[in-house]
């Protein structure tokens, strides 16, 4: 494009551009982090409250909130929250995972009566939002006795994993059926094909159904909310709920606290992310 | 190592349309046997039926002598390689190549942590089966990789190699399990032209070592020549022609296999054949050239087509035109062709021209010819040049049903006869008809199928030549100066003596004709099942039985009959639908119970009687003895009973 050698000319035009490109990008980078870098300072602020703060930042810095989240456990026990929450998403998150991936791999795989209307219900039903149906939830969790049991949440959040089965259906479908043909002529049963060929392939897919059905009961705070009374089995967003107002700074620690599985979730996972596995399948 | 078998296959999709129709071929052993055809022509569907990927609607698949129609895949004994690979990505080579035997257990005998057997109480061996061993499992997948020079690949993963080399360990995970039948997709269409060649030959290498029935599937027919014992050509799901390759080249049955089968593309023109005398005049319409041929060259060609009236399709291969002028020349039959355009091949040259004089060259035409000539020719473009027609390698079409008039084995013979009071003189033979052929007395012609001759009657001939056409004899026989074919099983030469099938013959005369008489007989029914309570063993069971119902009458179907027929229909279709039966007449009597029928009258071929009826308004014909009237009782044999589904035309039995 541009010569080896010599100065770099770019026009005023381009330079124009370029600018108003990169004045945006700043812009929206602002508007997302902003609140970050706030909740981040706030948490490592020394006053508990909020209206100590000088203006929009805090006075003092210092790690105090954390200390007491982990140490001050008497009234408000974080780490006790934050077993519960990792508790209930990891097992959400492997029997979902385990669901959506056994629901997708029928709809792509096998043909059979009313196949597409299945699809399409079910695809509707995951439109709805989870908090409209918390009544008949509630109604539900109270006769079956499941108010106040950390696997009543587990129950409902791998249930409705599947319903977004879509994107995995659409993995499956890249994966060339000659494949399963061959798998099935050398005598593997479908259960073998399914284990041995198919799983190992859809590893990208897994990878990341998992780490999607971890973040929602993770985050979720309306569901705990609704069925969980006990202050033993509050996950971490219920009890930073219950936080007393002057209670900010340790609010926001427990807030930022509360990303870093998610992160070391992510990067332990992420070599599995990979691109290109299935390359040499088939020619395409 | 098996013999494959497929009676009246079909494949029909849900919405009705067909894949395949009617599909019956016998294949042998150690036979290589090409599907080819242009897409959509249900090759492949055929051989993803073989393969047990594609269910079968009706029809019996056999591979060896078991009936496999609802077998798995892994229980058929076959191997399959596909278009796309379908390689393992994940695995190794090493484990592509094994997959399929850690898949399959081995027969053995129980053994001990030393290898040696276990006998149980009486000292016998206990049979037991088992996984394969890694001693096993290693010494196949280096058989196979050696085979096909893999070897120092086995522990790379598909991704890293290449096209060639993808397609060498999708045959070694196919040949490693010694299948009984190789069934293979296209399996080189995804290769370079280059290495399409290199593994074409390796493959045809690969069959010869391993000795077992490939089955290959192609759309491309240079491949299906150059690899196949025998070829199938299909065309929207019908077998066309089933022939070896230099037959298909010779003697295609239709205008179909004979444009597809040879590059370039065969010739065809419209034109008339007119005999006059020991020559006939063919005249190309459009070009107004008319050429000489010697009578000798069309004695198969059926003579309705040599009164000149009836268009016909006259195909000629590049190659039997020649633009040498040595052969124009000599040759008897030239053509004058304008020159349009030019391919220069190198050792050949391609000439495209046009036998209508005062075409312009733009644009498609049917008058247009291709000519193969020597390389390096020049011509110019709208030069006028003479060429020469190789009319004994002509091959003839009709033109409206584009089969072949000069079939390899031709289905009439044509004579001349003239009858008086019941006898007929032909071939300088006087031979008294039977009573049931009943031909007006006056001149005429006769239709002698070739098969209505058969070696042992009255009638002198001589055996000029016989020619082999797929296991039958095909013998030219002389009579009188008169020539006939005859189909037989055994090589005929010298004076024979021939007899004629009288059932089989049409005669001409008087402006009347005696119709042969029909092999099937078919009448439409229904099929019912009916639960009666029977005694067995002094217990009373249900047992359900199934019957063909035809007029009312019932049928018992034996088991071979209605487990096909449940097989082709599925849920309570198969009551609910209209079957046609057929049965020969041999395979109906008349007995004192049955259908209903009324004799017409009474046929008496000499030996052998047949007794016309009528049941419902379908004719039916039944051999008889005596002299049957009235009304009549009719019993098919139902275990030799063909069955075809009239709703989608299907025959299931």
């Amino acid at each position: 494009m541009s010569k080896q050698t010599g100065k770099l000319k770019i026009k005023p035009k381009k330079l124009f551009g370029a600018a108003l490109t990169y004045l945006i990008i700043l812009a929206v980078c602002f508007i997302f982090l902003f609140p970050i870098l706030w909740l981040v300072l706030a948490s490592f602020s020394k006053t508990g409250s909020i209206y100590s703060f000088k203006g929009f930042f805090p006075t003092a810095y210092s790690f105090d909130s954390f200390v007491k989240l982990f140490t001050d456990t008497e009234m408000y026990n974080y780490p006790r929250w934050f077993g519960n929450t990792l508790f209930i998403s990891l097992m959400s998150s492997l029997i979902g995972t385990a669901l959506t991936i056994l629901t997708a791999y029928c709809m792509s795989r096998f043909r059979f009566k009313s196949r597409k209307a299945m699809m399409k219900t079910t695809l509707v039903l995951g439109m709805f939002p989870s908090f409209m149906t918390m009544t008949a939830v509630y109604i539900l969790m109270t006769q079956f006795n499941l108010i106040n049991q950390q696997w009543g949440l587990i129950m409902i959040y791998s249930a409705g994993a599947p319903m977004g089965y879509l994107t995995q259906k659409g993995f499956f479908d890249t994966i060339s059926v000659s494949i399963d043909e061959a798998a099935r002529i050398d005598g593997a049963s479908n259960f073998k094909i399914f284990v041995k060929i198919t799983l190992p392939l859809a590893a990208p897919m897994i990878v990341y159904t998992l780490l999607s059905s971890f973040v929602w009961p993770w985050s979720d705070f309306i569901l705990p909310k609704l069925l969980l009374k006990n202050k033993d089995l509050y996950t971490v967003a219920v009890g930073l709920m219950s936080l007393d107002n002057t209670e900010f700074s340790r609010f926001a620690a427990g807030s930022v606290f509360i990303a870093i599985p998610i992160i070391v979730f992510y990067f332990a996972l992420s070599k599995f992310l990979i691109n290109g596995l299935s390359a040499g399948a088939v020619k395409q | 190592m098996a013999n494959v078998s497929l009676k009246h296959i079909y494949k029909v999709y849900p919405n009705g349309a067909k894949a395949v129709n009617d599909f019956n071929m016998q294949i042998e052993d150690k036979e290589f046997i090409v599907f080819v055809g242009p897409s959509g022509c249900g090759k492949s569907t055929t051989l993803r039926m073989i393969a047990g990927l594609e269910e079968i609607s009706a029809g019996e698949l056999k591979i060896g002598d078991v009936v496999v129609n609802g077998m798995e895949p892994k229980d058929r004994d076959i191997a399959m390689v596909f278009q796309n690979y379908a390689l393992y990505p994940h695995m190794t080579i090493y484990e592509n190549i094994a997959f399929g035997l850690r898949m399959r257990k081995v027969p053995d005998v129980k053994r001990d942590k030393e290898g040696n057997p276990v006998p149980d109480k009486n000292g016998n061996e206990i049979p037991v089966m088992r996984k394969y061993n890694r001693e096993e499992l290693d010494r196949k997948v280096n058989e196979a990789a050696e085979i096909l020079g893999i070897t120092e690949y086995l522990k790379r993963k598909p991704k890293e190699m290449s096209g060639g080399q993808r397609q060498r360990v999708a045959l070694g995970r196919a040949i490693v399990r010694q299948p009984k039948v190789m069934l293979l997709d296209e399996p080189l269409s995804n290769l370079d032209a280059k290495l399409r060649t290199q593994m074409r030959s390796e493959i045809v290498k690969l069959h010869n070592k391993l000795n077992t029935t490939f089955i290959y599937v192609t759309h491309d027919q240079v491949e299906a020549m150059t690899m196949g014992t025998r070829i199938v050509v299909m065309k929207d799901g019908y077998i066309q022609q089933i022939d070896t390759p230099k037959n298909l080249y010779m003697h295609p049955a239709n205008k179909f296999v004979a444009g597809f089968i040879g590059t370039p593309q065969m010739n065809f023109f419209e034109g008339t054949l007119k005999k006059e005398g020991d020559i006939v005049r063919a005249e190309f319409a459009k070009s107004g050239a008319a050429l000489r041929v010697p009578c000798a060259l069309l004695q198969k060609v059926s003579p309705r087509y040599l009164g000149g009236d009836l268009p016909v399709c006259i195909g000629l291969r590049a190659e039997d035109i020649s633009l040498e002028p040595e052969a124009v020349k000599n040759s008897g039959t030239t053509i004058k062709v304008r020159v349009s355009h030019l391919e220069e091949l190198g050792t050949e040259t391609l000439v495209y021209g046009d036998i209508n004089l005062g075409y312009d060259g733009i644009g498609e035409s049917d008058t247009k010819i291709i000519i193969k000539a020597a390389g390096f020719k020049d011509y110019k473009t709208g030069e006028i040049v003479e060429a020469a027609l190789n009319f004994g390698a002509a091959h003839l079409f009709d033109c409206q049903t584009e089969e072949s008039i000069m079939p390899q084995i031709p289905e009439y013979n044509y004579l001349d006869c003239s009858a008086e009071n019941g006898t007929i003189t032909f071939a300088g033979n006087k031979i008294k008809l039977p009573p049931a052929m009943e031909c007006a007395d006056g001149q005429g012609e006769m239709l002698i199928p070739v098969d209505a001759i058969n070696f042992g009657g009255d009638i002198e001939a001589v055996a000029e030549s016989c020619e082999d056409v797929n296991g039958k004899k095909l013998v030219l026989l002389n009579v009188n100066g008169n020539r006939l074919y005859a189909l037989g099983d055994e090589k005929r030469t010298g004076s024979v003596k021939i007899g004629l099938d009288y059932k089989k013959l049409i005669v001409k005369t008087g402006g009347g004709q005696t119709d042969p008489m029909p092999l099937v007989n078919g009448l439409d029914g229904r099929f019912v099942s009916e639960k009666i309570t029977e005694n067995i063993d002094g217990k009373t069971k249900k047992v359900t039985r199934y019957y063909l119902e035809i007029n009312g009458v019932k049928l018992e179907a034996p088991e071979a009959v209605y487990q096909k027929m449940f097989a082709a229909t599925t849920g309570r279709k198969v009551y609910n639908s209209v079957y046609r039966y057929e049965w020969s007449p041999y395979d109906v009597a008349l007995s004192d119970s049955g259908v209903e029928a009324q004799v017409v009258k009474v046929l008496d071929y000499g030996g052998e009687k047949f007794a016309q009826c009528s049941a419902g308004g379908a004719t039916l014909y039944v051999k008889c003895e005596g002299a049957p009237q009235g009304t009549v009782h009719i019993a098919p044999d139902p275990s030799k009973v063909s069955v075809i589904e009239r709703e989608r035309n299907i025959k299931i039995v």
